[in-house]
């Protein structure tokens, strides 16, 4: 369970968050909203790259602000960005084995965790192969070993499906709605693909102008008037 | 060990085994003294290409650096009497503290920030060489008397007196040298390098502690320059002639940029470049002989050229073609005994 | 041990004029910078291969000497220009550090052609406006029209371009472009017009300080390549943004150096300031990054090419 209260991120005269609070129960999250709603600062904010101005993050009963930003991942953090990561003149294997060997360590453990990791994407068969020499699909899929390979606590995906086309994309879901039940991990998901956020994810927030507008049961939350009329926009005076 | 890494090994084993037997006998003192220098800053330019090529991290003060490194090491030569591995372990190793202190500002700083940082530190030292006439050579730790012209202690290893033999001496310890970075980039060390050259962003979330590595990168870099500014102090005479102006730290950066930034080869080439051609230049058009600075245009335009076109510099086509040339021999090996590639 | 104030009188006047001409470079960088990201390095090797040209107008040819000076200023508005439409392009979406270090190659080769055309020898670049003296009663100080004009065209075209900038309609476009490149040029600005004014406009202030420079400081190639650093300074004190801080800096840059000068005994004979004085512009320029990059935490999220 991860608890957001009163989160307020401010740089150069913007707020992007202002006053976030939700809680995360566990399982799959959806965190979707427009542009600029506040998601990916939001993820920068769990991963440290941004401090905020107030409010206070608790991730399993522990207080995320206060660890220093490498040490979250060595906590259990995990997370994709929108641009592909992945080093191209690395193998598969490489790949997930650095992510392995600096939040995790124990080289006892290396061989079977990034071979889990793989099995469980479905790349054990490419291991060997160059990232660049993969296609599209596939390399989404490395992203996604990537963020659970080792002990995942939480696993942030930022917009894991952008540019798949729709069989590729369910594919993902799948494997993105079977990551709690296999690592025991929660799961926040951002993206713009309703289908896949319903799909995978049991409840979801929204958020709008760096606030939470509604959150609950992925269906209800799809259905909400206020949710629909942030997303395109409403004729309500100021 | 795999058939490419087989060749590679054998390529450079050949190449050292030239360098090293072939070479002193057939080029004139001159020219091996000039291939001396050579390889001193190839040992700089391996520092260069380490921050540039594998952390990203362009710094344009490895030339200020190289200066502290060869006044530590004539210091040492004059206060004591230290074996002269010793005074190069202790050069590199107080160049490489010093490196990582001057690395502790510009940790926060990257990209532009930093390569205009360390430009004007470079600037600094070259503005303080000569009000101190350096080298020097005076007496006591400082080594400044009043008089323009002491005379620094050079020293030699007993066992490389001549300048062939600290010629070998000289390819030997650079040898060894790239033997410790290849090492590094092998290493968890290499592989967070990377990472922090792909994206800081994504190392942190991969748990990489990129100050800490940031620094390594420095201290490395650095205790690499101090070494070669060991191996400078001990080649007799030149500690006058270079001039460690600013414009050196900046064709420095050119030379590994044309030499190619992501392999170490490219190192190699940088230290040739900057050393043996504006010599050889002299040597065979006279008219450079009118200022040898003209060279600077050769740098210039293989800037433009490496930024324009190719990002990683001359060097990765080498790599390429090595190895095209042993799968080619490796099929005529195949052909010659008349063995066929059994079926998969 | 220190110097009287009477000896630092002269150094008052040689510091505000050499301040006027770093502001107008200055101004020059910030403005080629803020509409395109390139810093322009090359800037002093420019202006020092166009006072050098004047120079062999004058004294080898019977050219007149106002044709000189200008053949100095359109070359270094021809040179800017023609690296901003040839290099300009293809390292247009890279880091501002490669787009830096283009012109760093391009400082390399002008270097070159200068030490070769140039053999190092004493020249002397002498403006008429330097033989105009005008006593000044009160204060006791001599002081020279190419001074005045130092200090006066440092301030005239800060407050020049900056009303450009903010009055016309090609300034507000420049400043747009400054702020946001991809949104102002699907507004149907015309970003190629609007570079190649700031590319041009920085080219014709670099011939024009160099041509200062040359008889303020003196006709010596590596010399004036590298007092792009004071520029530089002035340009980063005012964080690369504004113009007004740019002109305050440059003149601070130009009175630190000058009025270093005279302090011959302090600490000591052999370790006086005054030898060390050229370092200030360095000096400065690291304490305005360090300042300037503050508190700032820098994390890079994309891969940037080298």
């Amino acid at each position: 369970m991860i608890e957001v209260e009163g989160l307020t991120v401010r740089f150069g005269g913007v707020t992007p968050i202002d006053g976030m609070t939700v809680t995360f129960p566990g399982g799959t999250c959806g965190l979707i909203g427009p542009n600029g709603a506040g998601k990916t600062t939001f993820f920068n904010v769990l991963s440290g790259f941004v401090t905020p101005a107030g409010g206070a993050i608790r991730a399993y009963g522990e207080d995320l602000l206060k660890m220093a930003d490498y040490r979250r991942a060595r906590w259990g953090l995990r997370r994709t960005f929108q641009q592909e990561q992945a080093i191209e003149r690395l193998s598969v294997f490489e790949n997930v084995a650095m992510i392995h060997e600096h939040s995790s360590g124990s080289r006892a453990s290396r061989q079977s965790a990034v071979g889990d990791a793989l099995a469980f994407v479905g790349l054990e068969d490419v291991a060997a192969q160059k990232v660049g020499g993969l296609g599209a699909g596939a390399r989404r899929f490395v992203e996604l070993a990537r963020a659970v390979v080792g002990k995942p606590r939480v696993v942030l995906l930022d917009e894991p499906a952008a540019g798949l086309p729709e069989e590729q994309t369910e594919q993902l879901g799948q494997v993105i709605r079977a990551i709690p039940q296999h690592f025991g991990a929660l799961v926040i998901l951002v993206d713009h693909d309703m289908t896949l956020v319903s799909a995978c994810c049991e409840t979801t927030a929204v958020l709008d102008f760096g606030r939470l507008i509604a959150s609950g049961p992925t269906a209800d939350v799809l259905r909400d008037e206020r949710v629909v009329g942030a997303y395109l926009g409403t004729e309500e005076a100021v | 060990m795999d058939a490419s890494t087989a060749v590679r090994v054998l390529v450079i084993v050949a190449l050292l085994a030239f360098a090293l037997l072939a070479l002193p006998i057939l080029l004139s003192d001159y020219w091996i003294v000039v291939l001396t220098e050579a390889a001193i800053f190839a040992l700089v330019a391996l520092g260069l290409n380490l921050l540039v090529g594998r952390v990203g991290l362009v710094s344009l003060g490895q030339i200020g650096l190289l200066v502290v490194g060869s006044w530590v090491a004539a210091r040492f030569f004059f206060l004591t009497g230290l074996p002269f591995p010793i005074v190069l372990l202790i050069s590199g190793v107080i160049t490489g503290v010093i490196g990582t202190l001057l690395g502790l500002p510009a940790l926060r700083l990257s990209g532009l920030h930093l390569a205009l940082i360390t430009l004007m530190f470079a600037g600094l030292v070259s503005i303080v060489i000569p009000t101190v006439n350096f080298p020097n050579g005076g007496g006591g730790v400082l080594g400044h008397t009043e008089s323009s012209f002491g005379n620094p202690a050079v020293r030699r290893p007993s066992i490389a007196q001549s300048d062939p033999a600290y010629y070998r001496y000289t390819v030997i310890v650079i040898a060894v040298m790239f033997l410790l970075a290849l090492i590094h980039i092998s290493s968890k060390a290499g592989r967070a390098w990377a990472a922090i050259r792909q994206s800081e962003a994504a190392a942190i979330a991969a748990g990489v502690n990129i100050t800490f590595y940031k620094l390594w990168a420095f201290a490395l870099a650095s205790f690499l320059t101090g070494v070669a500014g060991g191996l400078l102090a001990g080649d007799e005479g030149k500690l006058y002639s270079i001039q460690f102006r600013t414009i050196d730290s900046i064709t420095l950066l050119a030379v590994v940029m044309m030499g190619g930034i992501y392999s170490l080869w490219g190192a190699w080439i940088a230290g040739l470049l900057q050393q043996l051609v504006p010599a050889l230049l002299n040597d065979w058009f006279g008219f450079f002989e009118r200022n040898p600075d003209f060279v600077l245009v050769l740098f210039g335009v293989g800037i433009l050229q490496v930024l324009v076109t190719a990002p990683e510099g001359l060097v990765n086509q080498v790599p390429k073609d090595l190895r095209n040339l042993g799968r080619l021999l490796a099929r005529l090996a195949g052909k010659a005994t008349g063995r066929s590639r059994p079926a998969t | 041990m220190f110097p009287g104030l009477a000896d630092y009188k002269p150094f008052l006047i040689t510091g505000l004029a050499l301040g006027g001409v770093y502001a107008l470079s200055g101004v020059g960088i910030v403005v080629l910078y803020r509409a395109t990201g390139v810093l322009n390095l090359a800037f002093g090797a420019i202006g020092a291969m166009g006072a050098l040209l004047s120079w062999t107008l004058i004294n080898h040819t019977s050219s007149p000497h106002w044709l000189a000076y200008l053949v100095c200023v359109a070359f270094g508005a021809l040179v800017t220009f023609a690296y901003g439409v040839i290099f300009g392009p293809p390292l247009a979406r890279r880091d501002p550090l490669v787009k830096a270090m283009g012109t760093v190659g391009l400082a390399l080769i002008l270097l070159g052609i200068m030490s070769y055309l140039w053999p190092p020898k004493a020249r002397t670049m002498f403006l008429p406006s330097t033989s105009w003296q005008y006593h000044i009663g009160f204060a006791g100080l001599d002081v020279n029209w190419t001074q005045i004009i130092g200090l006066l065209f440092g301030v005239l075209v800060t407050v020049g371009v900056a009303a450009f900038l903010r009055y016309t309609r090609l300034g507000t476009a420049m400043r747009a472009l400054a702020d946001d490149r991809e949104i102002t040029s699907t507004l149907g600005v015309p970003v190629r017009r609007v570079e190649a004014v700031a590319w041009l406009g920085s080219g014709v202030l670099a011939g024009f300080s160099g041509l200062l420079l040359s008889d303020l400081v003196g006709l010596d190639a590596v010399g004036l390549t590298f007092l792009v650093i004071s520029a530089l300074a002035a340009a980063l004190i005012a964080q690369l943004r504004s113009l007004t801080v740019t002109l305050i800096a440059g003149i601070i840059v130009g009175l630190c150096t000058a009025l270093l000068t005279p302090i011959l005994l302090w600490p000591n004979a052999t370790f006086s300031v005054s030898t060390y004085r050229y370092g200030a512009p360095f000096a400065l320029a690291i304490i305005a990054l360090l300042v300037m990059t503050r508190g700032r935490r820098v994390v890079s999220i994309s891969r940037t090419d080298r």
